[in-house]
């Protein structure tokens, strides 16, 4: 199935957030919608320059909580800076025309839950979840993955 | 033999040290090191074929390598702006402070070792004073839910201190390691240019080569094999291998940029196991007699350490412009010393010149940082609740 045709099924927009934001609110904007795991970073021009994982801004959050500290940890801590500095700027992304079977896999190599994609002037077109994947592979139907 | 002795170091160190720290309620590192005196080459080590403790000179170098490489990747450009003057500032006051008073403290009481000259030894002690073991301050930190400017100071300064520590070690050993002063100038040049050069350039080729790996594993054998080589290249071509490490560690960061962790979590996780290495280590060289000749030595290294610290902390806050609160109490917040400086330490044991006096600064640094390591904690306590920053205190709770 081409991956237009799976956000057409599973429409999700996904949670995106400016180059120069805080930590906070990265995280507020992630928790007003709950379905998605991961944000993406943008710049000026609204297209997408990085990612930005669930687990990695809630460590960085909570840090006062960690009973241990890396050095660098500690810098997190007491120097932090905004959205950018956390980013993985060489995430992979997927293009609309691309078959959702054939960037599955490099994807779930990674450990990321959400797959984005993008168009083509690199602006976010949509998501997809890890959770619908798995939901479709266990309920075969007329959606499956293909 | 060598490899079943770090085994057993390793695991009956971590055990000791564990089973102490819970049941006497001791710091750990007085279980590793006195593991270490069991196993000496006089005791139970002899048992063991161990005659000598030279096979851990290659250990001792390519750990602290790890451990520059840790230390040079924790700060970024970015971060080091934001961390703002008065942190950066009392940094700079505690790290000369302790590096002049112990310097001074050894001079005036005119004790050396050997036929090592009186400034040469004075120089080593106290380019290895102002390091400090940041795992202590948070452990208080975290105990009692401390928060506010002068635990953010704290944080910020045991998080770059030691780079500043490793920078003078390593042109203090630059230095002494030459005849004259003509010849020590060429030397520190050589040592510090090419190490610098060394690691800038190493550390790009790294970034580079690690965007090839997208899988985590594939990460720790190319970090650890980016680090043996530049220690190696500098062992061969004698120039600094901890300020090389250290660059190739900020190098990675600066090269990185963003999202750096995944080329630097994998060797962190190896810190605690380096620093139950160094302190088992330093307990194979622990000699009680080293201890008795040279007792009012480590006196005025452990007061001067702490008068330094105290006083150029306190003053390089104040000067930079902190609160009352962060400048009067800074000070009570470093004193423990631990792993790298027991590197430090050990390193000097294999350097020319140094084998009698690497010896007795080793039994110096081990029993100054098991007595820092039993008041440190209640140091930093009594600074923190003097600043009023002990959140759990605060709350009327009490700490587990």
């Amino acid at each position: 199935m081409k991956i237009a045709d799976w956000l057409d099924l599973h429409p999700v927009t996904g949670v995106t957030v400016g180059r120069d934001a805080s930590l906070e609110e990265a995280a507020d904007a992630l928790l007003g919608e709950p379905e998605c795991r991961d944000i993406y970073v943008t710049d000026a021009e609204g297209r997408v320059v990085g990612h930005l994982g669930f687990r990695r801004l809630a460590g960085v959050l909570l840090s006062a909580h960690r009973p241990t500290h890396s050095r660098r940890q500690m810098l997190e801590r007491v120097a932090r800076g905004p959205v950018h500095e956390f980013m993985d700027r060489r995430f992979i992304s997927a293009r609309l025309d691309e078959s959702v079977h054939h960037v599955l896999h490099p994807h779930m190599e990674r450990r990321v839950e959400d797959i984005p994609v993008l168009d083509g002037e690199g602006r976010l077109a949509g998501v997809i979840r890890l959770v619908d994947l798995v939901r479709a592979a266990i309920e075969p139907s007329d959606d499956s993955i293909g | 033999m060598e490899i079943l002795l770090i085994g057993v170091l390793l695991l009956s160190g971590l055990a000791v040290g564990s089973l102490g720290s819970h049941l006497l309620g001791v710091p750990r590192v007085a279980g590793y090191i006195l593991l270490g005196m069991l196993f000496a080459p006089d005791l139970l080590g002899g048992h063991l074929g161990m005659e000598s403790t030279d096979w851990t000179q290659p250990l001792v170098s390519v750990a602290l390598g790890i451990i520059a490489y840790v230390i040079g990747g924790a700060i970024s450009p970015g971060q080091l702006r934001r961390l703002g003057w008065s942190i950066v500032g009392a940094t700079l006051g505690e790290v000369s402070g302790a590096f002049l008073a112990v310097l001074g403290g050894v001079l005036l009481l005119g004790m050396t070792v050997a036929d090592l000259p009186l400034w040469s030894f004075a120089l080593v002690l106290a380019a290895v004073a102002p390091a400090t073991a940041p795992a202590a301050i948070v452990a208080v930190v975290h105990q009692y839910r401390a928060r506010g400017q002068l635990t953010t100071t704290l944080l910020g300064m045991v998080a770059i201190d030691d780079a500043l520590g490793i920078f003078i070690f390593a042109l203090v050993l630059a230095l002494v390691g030459s005849g004259s002063i003509g010849s020590a100038l060429g030397t520190a040049f050589w040592e510090i240019g090419v190490a610098l050069l060394v690691g800038g350039m190493g550390g790009f080729l790294i970034e580079r080569l690690s965007r090839r790996f997208h899988e985590q594993s594939m990460l720790l054998p190319m970090l650890l094999g980016g680090i043996f080589l530049t220690v190696g290249l500098a062992e061969w071509a004698e120039f600094s291998a901890l300020l090389a490490a250290m660059v190739l560690g900020f190098s990675v960061r600066w090269f990185c940029g963003p999202h750096a962790e995944r080329l630097f979590e994998p060797v962190e996780d190896l810190e605690e196991t380096v620093f139950v290495l160094f302190f088992t280590f330093a307990g194979l060289h622990f000699d009680p007699s080293a201890v008795i000749d040279y007792w009012p030595l480590m006196l005025v290294y452990f007061v001067a350490r702490a008068v330094g610290l105290f006083v150029g902390g306190g003053s390089g806050a104040r000067l930079a412009g902190a609160s009352r609160p962060v400048w009067s109490n800074v000070g009570f917040g470093l004193f423990p010393q631990g792993g790298v400086a027991i590197g430090l330490a050990l390193l000097l044991l294999h350097y020319p010149g140094f084998s009698k006096a690497g010896e007795v600064i080793v039994n110096l640094i081990t029993t100054t940082t098991l007595l820092t390591e039993a008041v440190g904690a209640i140091s930093v306590r009594y600074g923190l609740r003097r600043a009023g920053e002990l959140g759990l205190e605060q709350a009327g709770g009490e700490a587990k």
